[in-house]
Formats: structure tokens, C-alpha cells, sequence
């Protein structure tokens, strides 16, 4: 068991070699087969030398000034994983509420949820661009707009989805003798929902939070990316994109920045289903 | 029939509420245009600049349909080969779901300096790749999370690898299919109109929006967000149809 | 008569060596002759599946000799010498009912006009015809069971090797499904091997019960039942009671206090 779990590591760690070397190979052999080349160019401009790269961080992001690369997209990446927390917050929050409405309003969820799953189909990061448009004309009450909010707000728009129908299975999650259950109690609607519903929504809804913080994660980027909007790693990949005729590694090292927040942040999301779960059998397998 | 319109009339009612919302809000605390024009600017935008729109529209839904097709097509084959061979199914899925949580069209811009920012290819190579990941890993899935009984009956018959390939395995596989192509479809259209934020061609959905924010043409930019939306649509309603007919013995749940 | 399962000394030892050691099957002597149905029962962890599991080579034995219709184990598989039926009906729901059973005729490269004929035929004898254009989810359970019954028998193997199929049904349909079993058996002439965890299923559907003892998995006894034709009256007859108490007594004697996970249905 032990022997294959190291062995299944190894695997997968092999993956990311061979695509390094993949990589590597792929400038090696380019040009040298015959007169013609590869469609992608393959040239150290725009395929630099993975050392090169490994390199570029640790040199000054902009010349003759203190701060390295690295200094930048760890500050980038940081930035960008804040605005998509209060992104994931919110998302969460507000599939939340919608799912509890739509669980106690049958009418509601027919109403709804057509529109819900439409929401998935359509491409609203088209409103990005938008959005920024408010940049400093609006203000709700005394709370002048800002970039980072439409960011932040883009991050909600991606991630509600997964946890506002994940939360509605989980709260019709139980089965029938549980709620005649409750109603031989003549518990209220509230008693039920905080005593059965939640709880049984729970193994629902972990899963639910890990598809929303990728989610949250990848919208705050491309929304960076979209707006412009400064401080997170998503504009550094358009800044370095700029410059990358004169400085070709840049553009890889934010990349590879924006690559690992994601992977860390579904780690984070599994390290603390494990802390929630470590009392509760799986779910069923057909939920 | 009638079912399917009565199960139309809520989600119907509520979308009428929702725009007459927007239209009379918009009227009755004066608006600025640029901020939000009201559905009925928008509809008005629409129909003037219909040729235009559906022009740019189709420009980007071909780019998203060509990357869509090669991604789907590479995610089968490779999870094809991936469930033949064990070891390459360890070594790649991992790599695969870890790729499949990243913001991959952040790619965007390193492919413009590969192919170049005057190609239609870098596009349609970025959307192929988003595609990809979760075609393949719904399809790895399929073609291996088979039932314990089936495959013993199959054994039992003393069938070949490829009658269990054929017989099994890949109608397992196929609602798996369904499910990542209709995740696929969507990512296909957000992709597509994503990559053009980067420059490169400027025929497309995602770069006439971001030019009508900048010449705070509001209204305009609404009317190609319509458009964006009819797309998205337009890919789901077809894997949608697609599914319907490839899985006949799935009916009984829709109708 | 002829033995159509031959076996002698036959054992089976999961992951021999180590410490998780399990002695599945210890010296097991069985013969079931042609036309014969011959049950296995006996407590959870008996190896009575596995034993099931062994003649149709889905598992290999680990010592003794084994012959299935007179050939290798692995042979018959091939030859698709026997037809078997699980405990979940195991049926492809991608697959309409005929389609089904035409499944091992498809493997056996038999023609298509041909292959429709013979499933058509086999739902005609498990009294599904009407329902050979459906889609499984639209059958009961027990009517799955049937279309796999139909399944098994389509290729018209001399053999018949069913695990537990009955056991995930209510028991009036079980009762029904017993009586349609012994039907189709007295129609067909088939050689049965019959898992199952039910006394009186065993006793009513069987010329002969094995008894199996668990750790290590061994037979204790062998009832030889000659009831005549079986009819639901004869679930009431005191012979039938008699065999009924020969095997639960069997049974008992296993020692260890009652028999565990034996269905005294």
C-alpha cells in the first residue's frame, strides 16, 4: 500500500519531468531535422532555456533597482490571492443564500435555477472590460469603486456557481425519515435547516468550495488580465507580455507564478477538508 | 409538450421581471448611459448594428468551434492511450488535474510570441489546451471506472482487450464525455474571447468589447456581450442536442 | 454420466506467505455430473463464491486439479463452455434488452439475423419477449435477473455458474424467480452450480446441497435431495422441511455457535 503510494508520487513528479524535457528537446531538435521549422518558433526569444527562466527569478525585475522577480510575483501572486479570498467569500456567501432560498421556495428554484446553470454557459468575463469602465465614476454610498473590487467581483460572478448548486443538492440532501423526523419534533423551518439541512450539506459542499477557489483563483487572474487592474499577478503577465521581446523569461516566471497560486490554493481547500471531515463517512456513492 | 411549458412560465416570469427591473431602475434614477443602458438601448444597439455584430460573433465562435474540436479530439485519443498503459495514466493525470486548476489562458501571451500575433493559431492553440484537460480527465475516468460485474461477465466470455475496449469501456465512457464536453463548450467561448484581451487579431468578440469600454460607447459594448452570451448558448444548447442523441437510454430523466 | 465440473484436492491460499495468509479453499473434492444442479452454501467467508470464481477461471486455483467439461478451466472460458449470472444483474444499461443478450453471441463473431433469432428466442423462454426493445432501467429487478438469466443461456453453454442471483431480491420474487429457474433448467437440460446464502432456496432448487465450512474453506457435507418435481405446494411438504433441517443442522455443525450470514428464509 505504502510502496505504491511512493510509487504513484513518483509517477506523477515524472509527469512534470518529461514535459520539462519535453520542452527542452523540442528547442534541441527544432531546425536541425531539415530545412524547415516547428510551427511554434522554438528559438531562446520565445522558448527560453528552462534554466534561463529558473534564472530570471532570481535576477532584479527591473535593471539597476533593488527587488528580484521572484520578490515580485510572490507580492503579485499574494495580491491576487486576497482579492480572489474576499471574491471566494462573497461567491460563497451568495450561493449559499441563494441555495437556502431555493431549498425553502420550491417556485423560486424553478425559477432560478434555468438561470444559474445559464449563468455557466455565458462568457460574463466579457463584462470585465466593463466593469473597469465604472472604475472611478461610481461610488455606492461613501465606498468609492475600485479596480481590485470588479476583480474581486468577477472572482464571486465564477465562483458562486459551484457552491450555490452544490449546497442546493446538500440541503435536499436528506432523506425522508429525517425530515419526519424533525416534524415529529414540530421543529420550525430554521431548527430543521440548522440541525439537519446544514449539516447534512456539508460533505456536499467541501467539494463544492474546492471547484469555487479554483474558480475564484482563475477568474481574479483572467479579470486581471481583462481590466488591467494593477498589484496582482494576472497584470504582471500582461506587463512582462509587453516587454517580452527585450526579456523573454519574464513572461514564464509570471506564468509559472500564477500556475503555482492555484495549486496551492486547492491544497489549502484539501488540507481543510481534511480537517472538517475526519469524523464523517464519505457520502453516498450517488448523491 | 405541455410540461416542458409550464416548466417555462416561472423562469420566464422571472426573466421579464428582472429586465423590466433594469429598464424602469435605470429610467427612474437618471442613469448614466456609460454606467448601465437600459435592455431597451441595448436590444436598439442590436438590432442597428446586427451584420456587425453577428459578423464578430462568428469570427470568435469559429475560433472557440476549432479549438473546441482538435481539444476534444486530442483529450479522447491521448485518454485512449493513457487507459492502455498504466503507468502513463499515473505519470500524466496528476500533471493534468494540477493544469486543469490553473488560469490557462494566461497562456495566451507566450503563444502570440510562438506563433506570432498576426495568426488565427494562437487562439484556437489556447483554447484547444483549456479544452483538453477536462475532456481527458472525464474520459480517463470513463474508460476505467467500470463495474466490477461487467467486467468479470466480459471475462467470463473470455473477451479481447479491444472487445472490452469496444463493448465497454468506451460506452461507459461516453456520459463521462458528456459531462466534460458541456464544462468544455463554455470554457471553449470564455477562452476565446479571453485570449483576445491580449491583442493579436482584432476581429473578435473580446477585443470589440474592450474598444467600445474605451470610447465609452456603453450601449455598443452590452450589445457584443449579448453576443458573447448567444454564443455561450448557442455551444451548450448543441452538446445539449449532441448528448440527447447520443445516449438514448439516458432519456427518461429529461422528459 | 459424464462429470461436467471434475475437481480434486483442489485449494485456493490468498497472498500465501504473508502474514495476511487465507486459506480460501482447502482439499476440495467435488464432481457435478451432466443435467445436475448442485448447490453451494454455507456461511460468509466460506469460499463458496471463490470456488464459483475458480471453475470459471475468473481466479486461478492455487493447488489440485479442476476440469470443466472435460477441458482446462482456462479452455472452457474460451470455448465459452459455461454461462454466468452475478448477483447484480450486471446488465449494460447503454444496451437495450436484446442487445443485452446478444452480448456473448457478439464475442463469438455469430451473425446478426442469427444472434437476434437466438436472444429473441431466450427472452421468449425467461417470458420477457414483450420487452426486448426496452432499456433495463425500465425493467424490475427480477425481470433484470431474467434478461440475465437469458444472458447466460444464449450461447447455449452445457453449464451454468450463478453467484448469489437472487440475493438482492424481496422473497415473493425470489419464490418466483425459483420456481422460473427450475423451469427453465428441466427445458433446458443444463448443468447448474448454484451459489447462494438461503437454505430453502438451496434445498428446493437442488438435486444436491454442498455444505462449506469457513477458514479454511472445506466441505462438510453433501445433501442429496430427490424430491421429485418441485412446485410451490412442495415448499410445504414435510420432506421438504426434513432436507430443509438435514442442512441447517449441516450447517451447525460447522461448531463456532450458529452459522453467521446463513438466510434461514
Amino acid at each position: 500500500m505504502k510502496a505504491g503510494g511512493v510509487k504513484r508520487i513518483a509517477l506523477g513528479l515524472s509527469g512534470f519531468v518529461a514535459m520539462a524535457a519535453t520542452w527542452e528537446l523540442y528547442k534541441a531538435i527544432d531546425g536541425k531535422l531539415g530545412p524547415w521549422h516547428f510551427p511554434a518558433h522554438a528559438d531562446d526569444a520565445s522558448m527560453p532555456h528552462l534554466l534561463t527562466i529558473g534564472r530570471r527569478f532570481l535576477q532584479p525585475e527591473v535593471r539597476d533597482r533593488p527587488g528580484t522577480v521572484l520578490q515580485a510575483v510572490i507580492s503579485g501572486s499574494w495580491y491576487t490571492f486576497r482579492v480572489a479570498v474576499v471574491g471566494l467569500a462573497l461567491g460563497a456567501m451568495i450561493g449559499l443564500l441563494l441555495a437556502v432560498v431555493m431549498e425553502r421556495f420550491r417556485l423560486l428554484e424553478r425559477a432560478w435555477l434555468p438561470y444559474i446553470v445559464l449563468s455557466q454557459t455565458v462568457p460574463l468575463i466579457a463584462l470585465a472590460p466593463l466593469i473597469s469602465g465604472w472604475g472611478g465614476g461610481l461610488r455606492i454610498g461613501s465606498l468609492h469603486w475600485r479596480p481590485w473590487m470588479s476583480v474581486a467581483a468577477m472572482a464571486a460572478y465564477l465562483s458562486f456557481f459551484p457552491v450555490a448548486v452544490g449546497a442546493l443538492r446538500g440541503l435536499q440532501s436528506p432523506q425522508a425519515h429525517h425530515e419526519d423526523l424533525m416534524r415529529s419534533y414540530a421543529a420550525s423551518w430554521g431548527q430543521t435547516l440548522w440541525k439537519l439541512r446544514l449539516p447534512a450539506a456539508v460533505p456536499y459542499l467541501i467539494p463544492a468550495l474546492q471547484l469555487a477557489a479554483a474558480s475564484s483563483i482563475v477568474g481574479a487572474i483572467v479579470s486581471e488580465i481583462s481590466i488591467g487592474a494593477k498589484g496582482g499577478v494576472g497584470r504582471l503577465i500582461l506587463d512582462y507580455f509587453q516587454r517580452a521581446s527585450g526579456d523573454p523569461a519574464q513572461v514564464y516566471t509570471a506564468f509559472i507564478g500564477a500556475a503555482l497560486l492555484g495549486l496551492v490554493t486547492v491544497g489549502l481547500i484539501k488540507a481543510l477538508e481534511k480537517l472538517l471531515m475526519r469524523n464523517r463517512a464519505a457520502p453516498g456513492l450517488h448523491p | 409538450m405541455s410540461r416542458r411549458l409550464r416548466q417555462l412560465i416561472a423562469p420566464g416570469a422571472w426573466g421579464v421581471l428582472v429586465l423590466l427591473t433594469w429598464e424602469g431602475f435605470v429610467r427612474w434614477r437618471k442613469i448614466k448611459l456609460f454606467l448601465l443602458p437600459p435592455p431597451s438601448r441595448i436590444w436598439r444597439e442590436l438590432r442597428e448594428n446586427r451584420s456587425g455584430i453577428l459578423h464578430v460573433t462568428s469570427n470568435t465562435g469559429t475560433n472557440a468551434l476549432i479549438g473546441l474540436v482538435l481539444g476534444v479530439i486530442a483529450g479522447v485519443v491521448m485518454a485512449l492511450v493513457a487507459q492502455r498503459f498504466v503507468a502513463l495514466r499515473d505519470a500524466i493525470t496528476p500533471l493534468s488535474a494540477a493544469l486543469n486548476t490553473m488560469p490557462i489562458v494566461a497562456i495566451g501571451p507566450i503563444f502570440y510570441n510562438l506563433f506570432g500575433t498576426t495568426s488565427a493559431i494562437p487562439r484556437r492553440a489556447v483554447v484547444a489546451i483549456v479544452v483538453f484537460f477536462p475532456i481527458f480527465l472525464n474520459v480517463v475516468n470513463g474508460l476505467t471506472q467500470t463495474e466490477a460485474t461487467h467486467e468479470e461477465l466480459l471475462r467470463s466470455y473470455a473477451a479481447s482487450d479491444a472487445s472490452v475496449l469496444w463493448k465497454l469501456r468506451m460506452p461507459n465512457a461516453l456520459p463521462f464525455l458528456m459531462t466534460g464536453l458541456k464544462l468544455a463548450a463554455s470554457l471553449a467561448v470564455i477562452a476565446a474571447i479571453v485570449v483576445e484581451y491580449f491583442g493579436g487579431l482584432q476581429n473578435g468578440l473580446g477585443s470589440r468589447v474592450t474598444s467600445a469600454m474605451k470610447s465609452s460607447a456603453t450601449a455598443r459594448g452590452w450589445a457584443y456581450i449579448a453576443g458573447a452570451c448567444a454564443l455561450g448558448i448557442g455551444f451548450y444548447s448543441v452538446v445539449t442536442a449532441v448528448e440527447r442523441v447520443a445516449m438514448p437510454w439516458r432519456r427518461r430523466r429529461s422528459d | 454420466m459424464t462429470d461436467v465440473v471434475a475437481m480434486s484436492g483442489l485449494s485456493k491460499v490468498f497472498n500465501p506467505g504473508r502474514a495476511n495468509q487465507v486459506d480460501a479453499l482447502l482439499e476440495i473434492d467435488l464432481k457435478v455430473s451432466a443435467g445436475t444442479f448442485v448447490s453451494l452454501i454455507g456461511p460468509s467467508g466460506c469460499g463458496k463464491s471463490t470456488l464459483l470464481r475458480v471453475i470459471a477461471d475468473l481466479t486461478p486455483p492455487t493447488g489440485g486439479t479442476l476440469s470443466v467439461n472435460g477441458k482446462p478451466a482456462a479452455q472452457a472460458r474460451a470455448d465459452q463452455d459455461y454461462g454466468m449470472a452475478f448477483q447484480a444483474a450486471g446488465l449494460f444499461d447503454w444496451r437495450k434488452v436484446v442487445r443485452n443478450v446478444e452480448l456473448p453471441l457478439e464475442l463469438r463473431r455469430m451473425g446478426k439475423a442469427e444472434r437476434r433469432t437466438r436472444a429473441l428466442a431466450m427472452l421468449e423462454l425467461v417470458k420477457l419477449p414483450d420487452f426486448a426493445e426496452h432499456y433495463p432501467w425500465e425493467l424490475s429487478g427480477g425481470m433484470q435477473q431474467r434478461v440475465a438469466i437469458a444472458r447466460a443461456l444464449a450461447a447455449d453453454p452445457p453449464l451454468l455458474l450463478m453467484d448469489e442471483p437472487f440475493g438482492a431480491l424481496d422473497e415473493m420474487t425470489r419464490e418466483h424467480m425459483q420456481a422460473e429457474l427450475t423451469r427453465i433448467c428441466a427445458a433446458t437440460q443444463k448443468t447448474v452450480v448454484f451459489v447462494t446464502h438461503s437454505i430453502p432456496e438451496a434445498v428446493y432448487l437442488s438435486d444436491r446441497v454442498v455444505v462449506m465450512s469457513p477458514r479454511p474453506g472445506r466441505i462438510v457435507k453433501v445433501v442429496d435431495v430427490d424430491l421429485g418435481a418441485r412446485t410451490d405446494d412442495m415448499r410445504e411438504q414435510p420432506q421438504f422441511f426434513k432436507k430443509v433441517t438435514e442442512v441447517r443442522e449441516a450447517l451447525r455443525g460447522i461448531g463456532a455457535g450458529a452459522p453467521r450470514g446463513v438466510d434461514d428464509r
